[in-house]
């Protein structure tokens, strides 16, 4: 009995709950941080407080360090996933469609996603040095795969009577990719998205940590370096919440909608 | 059959590739038939005839590899909009309103949006789905998929609608009610229709004429025509007429490879 009364009610103490839960996990592990140091004894350089690390972060934040540091990860990210978005698409496309893009470029494509980005990374500071275009271009090579991948498998798996309907009732060529392919592609194209996003998260600070004199990943290799442990947490910090942030305003929006309008609609008519 | 065919097929040969073994199947081998204008032709054969593989012939999705297939006296080539084609699994698309789906084809025609959905909705009234406009395809039970499918071709505006099997995947009450949908519907619209089904009963309800093919490879065994009137096609009438009866047993020795 007491279980039916209590159901009605259930959800929304688990949603009220469940913010709080988690600001006070948080809570907790920064106590115990911060109890943790006088035990370990060590100096502040080797093993900073919570208080070092708000200290650190005011600093960078006051002399500018910060702000102009995040601008630059968050530019070189956005910029390096939307060029890679973009070229993995229509690639993805042209050899899904066209048998003659499929035979030129796919042995070329297949070899160069054998090559991993990192390896990339010292040939590419070489010949355009430390900072964005080094970066920006490691990190469009990163997302175009799993962008043109995600991308084939879609065009290929487009139900051919879906394209007989189509073309019997008039499609042209243009007709038929702007109809038919390309939204049967949507939820392959947002799972390579998705994929492509994470990817491209990691190679950016993996790129700024090598090929960059600014930016987050930057920030976290020399306070190392320099022993200021406390800049080096700070950058780890914001590293993620950064991710956080990307996930949960962009990412998961655009999962969400896909999936309302389009996943489950696409995959419950295919079954059939 | 005076007048020049609307579809006029002759010793056509058809073959298709069984992709997983990679075999050349003969599907249909010297098969002539003729389409007459405005005429609702069923053909019914044993499974494996090469049914479905003429209507894909005919619809452009499939190239003779020898023979004539000529529509109005003009070869066919490549799949378009003068040859509507109704499919066994609907082929609506998921990510459109029922509305949208039936306005596909006016759309590829260039048509402005409030008159090509004016025109669809006459057709989703004809067809009985006039509530459903706005829903999207997952939305709808197989019946109401198919007659969103068949107001699709029909509001096209095709020369002739060819039917693949096209209630053999809904069940058999709706089956029932549909087919006598499609003697209304055809009433109000007339256009040709090539109708390819294995149930027998279901094609001597509805064409003038039956044409039955040979197992595989297909060639037209017999033909026979329907004179049952159209006013007089209804599962209540039909089902105790022996005219009906005699029709339909006649067609069934034939497709079990007797002659009669």
């Amino acid at each position: 009995m007491s279980t039916v009364l209590a159901a009605p009610s259930l959800p929304l103490s688990r949603r009220l709950a469940r913010p709080a839960k988690g600001a006070l996990g948080l809570v907790l592990f920064l106590a115990l941080w911060q109890a943790s140091v006088p035990l370990v004894g060590l100096e502040a350089y080797f093993y900073p407080a919570p208080a070092d690390v708000w200290r650190a972060f005011l600093d960078l934040v006051a002399k500018g360090i910060l702000p102009v540091y995040l601008i630059d990860s968050i530019g070189r990210y956005a910029s390096g996933v939307a060029i890679g978005t973009v070229l993995g698409i229509a690639c993805g496309l042209a050899i899904g469609i066209s048998r003659l893009a499929d035979r030129t470029l796919s042995p070329t494509i297949n070899f160069l996603f054998a090559i991993v980005e990192v390896a990339w990374i010292p040939i590419f500071v070489i010949w355009f040095g430390y900072g964005f275009k080094t970066i920006l271009i490691a990190l469009t090579y990163v997302v175009f795969f799993p962008m043109l991948y995600n991308t084939l498998v879609g065009v290929r798996t487009v139900p051919q009577v879906f394209v007989n309907a189509a073309l019997s009732l008039g499609a042209t060529r243009l007709q038929l990719l702007r109809e038919v392919i390309l939204p049967s592609v949507l939820p392959n194209i947002i799972t390579g998205f998705r994929v492509g996003a994470g990817f491209a998260f990691r190679g950016l600070i993996f790129a700024e940590i090598v090929a960059a004199k600014s930016g987050i990943g930057y920030l976290i290799f020399e306070g190392a370096a320099n022993h200021q442990t406390a800049r080096t947490i700070v950058g780890m910090i914001v590293m993620g919440l950064l991710w956080l942030g990307i996930d949960n305003l962009y990412l998961k929006p655009i999962e969400r909608m896909t999936i309302e309008r389009w996943g489950s609609v696409t995959t419950a008519e295919r079954r059939e | 059959m005076s007048a020049a065919p609307k579809i006029a097929i002759r010793d056509l040969r058809l073959e298709y590739v069984d992709e997983e073994r990679g075999q050349r199947h003969v599907a249909v081998d010297a098969l002539s038939l003729d389409v007459a204008e405005k005429e609702f032709l069923a053909v019914v054969g044993p499974s494996g005839c090469g049914k479905s593989t003429l209507i894909s012939a005919i619809a452009g999705f499939l190239k003779p590899r020898a023979g004539t297939l000529e529509m109005d006296g003009r070869p066919i080539g490549k799949p378009g909009a003068d040859r509507g084609v109704v499919f066994q699994e609907y082929a609506l698309l998921p990510w459109k309103r029922v509305i949208d789906n039936v306005a596909l084809g006016l759309k590829f025609k260039g048509m402005a949006k409030a008159e090509r959905h004016a025109i669809a909705r006459r057709f989703l009234e004809i067809t009985g789905l006039a509530a459903a406009a706005e829903k999207f395809p997952h939305e709808l039970s197989g019946g109401m998929k198919q007659r969103a499918a068949v107001a699709r071709t029909l509001a096209n505006a095709p020369e002739i609608m060819l039917m693949d099997e096209p209630f053999a995947a809904v069940d058999a009450q709706t089956r029932l009610t549909l087919q006598e949908e499609l003697v209304r519907i055809w009433e109000t619209s007339r256009v040709t229709v090539l109708f390819v089904t294995h149930s027998v009963e279901e094609a001597v309800f509805l064409a003038d004429r039956v044409v039955v093919l040979t197992p595989g490879p297909g060639r037209v065994k017999a033909s026979v025509p329907i004179p049952i009137a159209r006013s007089r096609r209804s599962w209540a009438t039909l089902n105790a007429d022996p005219e009906f009866g005699a029709l339909r047993d006649r067609v069934l020795t034939l497709v079990r490879g007797g002659d009669a």
